[in-house]
């Protein structure tokens, strides 16, 4: 997998691991800074995942399977900002829909096309296109950080700037966070809120697609439920990397990191697998309660 | 939401059209899934009628589905989100199985409530941690109830296929808890048992504590307008970890009902869906305890239809989830309450 003699292999599958959740993260912070808690992320992740390695199967083009994917996921996105925008549900509730509906659609569509409710495996299907340039792999870290992965993981790092941009530097960013912060400005310009939230929600559903697309397009197969909690992991990594695309870089780093420690630990100590499995919720709600107690002595009790 | 007589009528139509909405779109799944339509959809609707066997386990399947609903209903009227009801109902499943396994010599007049207080106690402490950081620190409840419950689900798979694991079975199951810690059955065949009466009697007491006690007033006024309530010397942060912990003793207590009468033994993910639906009821109920037990039973039914369609025609249980999503998504839909009740009002008018 990687070539270079000073390559440290926890940090090129940190790098693997955490793209997922900063996929998901950058595109939860959309809806996040328009004043929505998007915990829909991760059903949009497991439609992502299952869409695009089943188009990329019946299409035989992992381009086409992507592109397929992330639409399908953005359809499903739509769908759930248009019963919380339009008909004015609940968000979390309708989010808990879109997750429901998410686990119930894969297994029954997996049933009803493959016959089966358990993993699907594609033969055949070409292997996501690997960045290398020999040469530069040899540089400790920065070798093992930046090349040797697949091509999504680089959308990954776009991801942060694009976001950056959107967010600071264009009229729709700050609108977008004027949604959020004071959405009575944002009507008294004249302009509606809800677009807004549904740019965020739609963005959500383009990056959680990706993400998906990740997760099923590098093992070749699906498995079910594989999005496993990395929607709600990335809920935190919003929160812990203070609601900006760069500080949501180093979070999902973070968490990279963190669960790419726990696979080598099992490689070398006798850990039971479901407890490898319960880590990344662990270490999430550690983190979570850490940051909120250290929010709350330097804000006092003030929201 | 306002109780006036036109808004209940708003209330009961869009309740109305949201189980509608649900039950087409899986009339829909059916007619272009299964080969055989029309027997699928007759076992959907049917078949958890067919006999005291189906029809008991049906009923026996809404006892737990009671209980977290209740435990829902208490969380969101006080405004907290409790989405750990998984890991509670699996924890106190496991809390109830331990303490049976460990003591199997106690009588049953003694070792079923100390199994109860065991489930009971397991939960609370659970979605009482949740609600112990957001008392301390404000840590927002609706992430942490959630992870802390995942955390757990696999470290109670782990215990349920290691220590517990029954030698003799090939199935990932503990042994069977001793005989005098079984519920008594009341409809044989079926699994139907007597808890099914307390959990109603239960669901009185809830309603009676919500509606008639101070501190019950209290819980609903922190949910309704939290400033408001501490304006009014409410002690506001009290009713973050309180409901909490009510709510995770209910969700420990469905764990270990569910079994006790059932299979008398625990097998891996046997909380599978309860949580989630207990949403699902307390939303339909509108977090009225009363309003729980046809909820539930509701929900019981969809279960029951779904598992029956699999059983006898050919589609997966999971339809059943689809159909729960579509509740999910159009329960709580403003609009739609809005929009019956204008034009009721016309018409009354």
């Amino acid at each position: 997998m990687n070539s270079g003699e000073f390559s440290i292999p926890i940090i090129h599958n940190t790098v693997s691991i955490m793209t997922p959740f900063l996929l998901a993260g950058i595109g939860g912070l959309m809806t996040e800074l328009a004043g929505m808690l998007n915990i829909a992320l991760e059903g949009l992740i497991l439609i992502g995942a299952f869409f695009s390695v089943v188009f990329a199967a019946y299409t035989g083009s992992l381009m086409l399977g992507i592109l397929l994917g992330i639409l399908t996921t953005m359809l499903f996105a739509y769908i759930f900002g248009a019963v919380t925008l339009y008909l004015k549900a609940n968000v979390f509730i309708t989010g808990l829909a879109a997750n429901l509906l998410a686990g119930g659609l894969t297994t029954v569509l997996s049933f009803y096309l493959f016959g089966t409710k358990g993993v699907l495996r594609f033969e055949g299907l070409p292997s996501l296109p690997v960045l290398r340039i020999p040469a530069l792999h040899g540089i400790p870290v920065i070798g093992d950080l930046l090349f040797g992965h697949n091509i999504l993981v680089y959308f990954g790092w776009a991801s942060v700037l694009l976001a950056w941009i959107l967010i600071y530097k264009t009229p729709f960013g700050f609108r977008l966070r004027g949604t959020g912060s004071n959405p009575e400005a944002i009507e008294a310009a004249g302009l509606k809120p809800g677009n807004y939230q549904m740019a965020g929600i739609l963005i959500s559903g383009l990056t959680c697609g990706l993400a998906g697309a990740i997760l099923t397009l590098n093992l070749g197969a699906y498995v079910p439920n594989i999005s496993s909690g990395r929607g709600w992991i990335a809920l935190v990594v919003i929160y812990l990397g203070g609601r900006t695309p760069f500080g949501i870089l180093g979070a999902s780093f973070v968490f990279g990191l963190a669960e790419s420690l726990s696979n080598y630990a099992q490689g070398y100590l006798d850990i039971p697998a479901d407890f490898i499995l319960a880590f990344p919720y662990i270490i999430t709600v550690t983190a979570m309660v850490i940051v909120s107690i250290i929010k709350y002595k330097t804000q006092g009790d003030s929201k | 939401m306002r109780d006036t007589s036109s808004s209940k009528f708003a209330a009961a139509a869009g309740l109305g059209i949201t189980l509608g909405a649900a039950f087409l779109i899986m009339l829909l799944m059916i007619l272009i899934m299964s080969e055989t339509p029309g027997k699928t959809i007759y076992f959907f609707f049917a078949g958890p009628w067919a006999n005291t066997y189906y029809l008991g386990n049906m009923l026996n399947a809404a006892v737990p589905l009671m209980l977290t609903g209740l435990g829902i209903s208490f969380a969101f009227r006080a405004s907290m989100f409790n989405l750990g009801g998984e890991g509670q109902v699996y924890i106190g499943g496991l809390a109830a199985a331990s303490l049976a396994l460990a003591l199997p010599g106690l009588p049953g007049i003694l070792g079923i409530p100390l199994a109860l207080a065991a489930a009971v106690g397991a939960g609370a402490v659970i979605a009482g941690l949740s609600g112990l950081f957001k008392y301390k620190w404000r840590t927002d409840e609706l992430i942490s109830t959630f992870l802390i419950s995942n955390a757990l689900i696999y470290i109670v798979d782990n215990i349920i296929t290691g220590v517990l694991q029954d030698p003799e079975s090939n199935l990932l199951v503990t042994r069977k808890i001793a005989v005098q810690y079984w519920f008594t059955r009341i409809m044989r065949p079926s699994n139907l048992d007597i808890s099914i009466f307390f959990v109603i009697l239960l669901a009185v007491i809830a309603y009676f504590y919500l509606y008639k006690t101070h501190q019950g007033y209290e819980m609903r006024m922190c949910g309704l307008d939290p400033e408001f309530a501490r304006y009014g010397g409410v002690n506001v942060r009290t009713y973050f970890l309180l409901p909490l912990l009510i709510s995770g003793g209910l969700h420990g207590l469905a764990g270990a009902v569910s079994f006790m009468g059932t299979q008398h033994m625990l097998f891996k993910g046997f909380s599978g869906g309860m949580g989630w639906n207990g949403i699902a009821v307390a939303l339909i109920a509108r977090n009225n305890p009363l309003a729980v037990i046809p909820a539930a039973l509701f929900f019981a039914y969809i279960e029951a239809g779904a598992k029956s369609a699999m059983i006898n025609a050919d589609v997966t249980i999971e339809i059943a989830a689809v159909v729960q999503a579509v509740v999910f998504y159009l329960i709580t839909a403003q609009a739609l309450y809005s929009w019956i009740d204008r034009k009721h009002r016309r018409r009354s008018a």
